[in-house]
């Protein structure tokens, strides 16, 4: 097992810096020399002490290196456009908020989807289990902005229930958390469903049964437990779902969060700001899947060895 | 060409084992069986006429329709569903019912267009990866594993700054360069697993070269899972170009693509929500019928994985 982390964690570390180096190439084609615009009209010594500084002068492995230690110490760099700012400080202001959001819409999607996807498995091939389905298939495919659309026209416009747009109260949280939350809502219950119809038909299922335990116990201990495994898995594409999803989402509600600052990080031409949340937000779908396989490792010993 | 007679041997003797037209007998057999299968499955026969009815109506209804679908004519704005405009028009007049088919022909192709790109991707890296095996394989697969449920939105966006032009044909590059990583994964299984099939390895023993063993035995057996994989990818694409179009980084107006018109009728849900509406549901309608055709498409094509 030990050896198995080992490996994991030690192959994270180059995929990281190809990420890092993918992103960096990609920049430097756009970016070009930020302090060389004719427009600025810089004395040339100032722009030489310029470059020193950000090591611009230097050849462009040697400014990647640059980068990769910058990551190393979680120091993004300096933002292009706005002055005296840097990346980390634009992630410490925005990244809590995305980051709330992205947790509430994540419990929404268990809270709903975990029940909804074991109901239909229980109520296999009834009316329970195709409403279930259909629900979770429709909801799968409707794209959140029409989601949060309605929600705010008919929660928060119609009946007036709740505000439209910010992330300030509680309330204003609600629209938000759900919207996001729905597609990932609609995958849990497709997978809880799935897992769980096949976990029901294990042998070992059968045999707690024919010992005579109770079914609540038998789908609570036996059932359960077993089928949430593979939904483990699903937490790597989920997060990239989630992701995703704020972008729109951000959007759609006004929320300062970091979604919204990448759209208009991209819009005003912050590359060193877009660069430093790709990097980011790499980072953290890597590492996501780096935890998930270690916890998929213990929670099912049979995936162990074929992984190693 | 030197393998001429190596090749011949080789059909020769795979023609003796099965008999002169029993190779013929058992191909038709297999697509017969999947389509009889397929036909069987009530929701993927009606998620296939629908498919099939969205593709019409984008392709035929603009040639035949009586309006322009970039005609401005304010005194027609913001009306509602009617007789002679199904769907209502928008804030600037325009007919939605042949607006949303033009915009639908935009998407689909961007959805085709990006599919092809990232099966074209996934099936060389997975072949690569599952025929050599060994540790080019282990290298390579550490890598997807890591990289899984990566946000494709940061990498397109990027790619969009990158090429400095948005239209149908960068967008479909940006949606596929950060896509591909289940479809390389999903050939590389059925490659693996097909490899220690025995006529591989007649095929092999016989002395066919590995491009002819690839060629010849391997990728077409992959056929099956590749249009499986179409249907998979495809809703994720078209969600894809809903999502730059609607944070406003990728189609804009006055081009027409599904998610442009929804981020032009984000403008006025308030007041005229049917113009967010109808494109949301045009998606929605196309994301859930390739679902559903995916779905019926796994039963029928891959027995293995069928729910009993």
């Amino acid at each position: 097992m030990l050896k198995f982390i080992v490996r994991r964690i030690f192959w994270t570390i180059p995929v990281l810096l190809v990420v890092i180096f993918l992103t960096f190439i990609m920049m430097r084609q756009i970016e070009g020399n930020p302090f060389r615009q004719t427009e600025r009209n810089v004395p040339e010594s100032i722009q030489r002490n310029l470059e020193r500084k950000f090591h611009l002068d230097r050849p462009w492995f040697v400014q990647y290196l640059y980068y990769v230690k910058g990551v190393a110490t979680f120091d993004l760099g300096p933002s292009l456009v706005i002055r005296g700012r840097d990346v980390n400080d634009i992630v410490k202001e925005h990244f809590p908020k995305s980051v709330e959001l992205g947790i509430y819409a994540f419990l929404f999607a268990i809270v709903v989807g975990v029940p909804l996807g074991m109901l239909a498995a229980l109520r296999h091939n009834t009316a329970v289990d195709y409403g279930a389905m259909f629900f979770s298939n429709v909801f799968h495919a409707v794209p959140s902005f029409l989601v949060a659309t309605l929600l705010i026209y008919f929660v928060a416009l119609e009946a007036g229930a709740l505000p439209t747009s910010g992330w300030t109260t509680w309330q204003s949280k609600i629209l938000p958390s759900i919207a996001l939350g729905f597609a990932p809502m609609a995958l849990f219950a497709r997978l809880v469903r799935g897992s769980m119809l096949e976990t029901l038909q294990q042998d070992y299922v059968r045999t707690a049964r024919a010992k005579g335990l109770r079914y609540r116990r038998v789908v609570g201990l036996h059932v359960l437990r077993n089928s949430l495994i593979p939904v483990i898995t699903a937490a790597g594409p989920l997060l990239g779902f989630i992701i995703t999803g704020s972008f729109v989402i951000e959007l759609i509600f006004n929320i300062p969060g970091i979604g919204q600052y990448y759209v208009t990080a991209v819009s005003s031409r912050d590359y060193s700001v877009v660069m430093g949340l790709t990097v980011l937000l790499a980072s953290i779908v890597i590492f996501a899947n780096l935890l998930v396989d270690i916890l998929y490792g213990i929670l099912d010993p049979r995936t162990r060895d074929a992984r190693t | 060409m030197a393998t001429t007679p190596t090749d011949i041997r080789e059909e020769g003797l795979v023609e003796a084992a099965l008999g002169v037209s029993g190779t013929p007998i058992r191909q038709s057999n297999l697509w017969k069986d999947a389509w009889r299968r397929y036909i069987r499955n009530r929701g993927a026969v009606v998620a296939g006429a629908g498919f099939i009815l969205i593709l019409l109506y984008c392709l035929i209804w603009p040639i035949i329709s009586p309006y322009d679908p970039n005609a401005v004519d304010y005194s027609q704005a913001k009306l509602d569903p009617s007789l002679e405009h199904p769907f209502g028009t928008d804030k600037f007049g325009r007919d939605l019912f042949t607006r949303t088919a033009v915009g639908g022909r935009v998407s689909i192709l961007i959805g085709f267009g990006a599919t092809l790109a990232i099966l074209l991707i996934g099936v060389v890296y997975g072949s690569l990866s599952g025929f050599v095996g060994g540790r080019l394989d282990n290298g390579m697969m550490r890598f997807l594993d890591a990289l899984y449920g990566l946000p494709y939105l940061p990498f397109a966006i990027i790619t969009l700054a990158i090429i400095g032009r948005t239209d149908m044909w960068t967008m479909m590059i940006a949606l596929s360069i950060a896509s591909w990583f289940t479809t390389a994964r999903i050939v590389r299984g059925q490659v693996m697993s097909l490899k220690e099939n025995d006529y591989v390895r007649a095929a092999k023993a016989v002395g066919a070269r590995w491009y002819r063993v690839l060629g010849r035995h391997l990728l077409p057996n992959t056929l099956g899972i590749l249009i499986i994989a179409i249907f998979l990818e495809l809703p994720a694409v078209i969600l894809g170009e809903a999502f730059l179009s609607f944070i406003g980084l990728g189609i804009s107006p006055p081009d027409a693509s599904w998610g442009a018109m929804a981020q032009e009728g984000r403008g006025t849900y308030r007041t005229h929500p049917i113009e967010i509406i109808v494109p949301s549901v045009a998606i929605a309608s196309l994301v859930l019928c390739a679902n559903f055709i995916a779905d019926g498409l796994r039963d029928a094509l891959d027995p293995r994985t069928r729910e009993s």
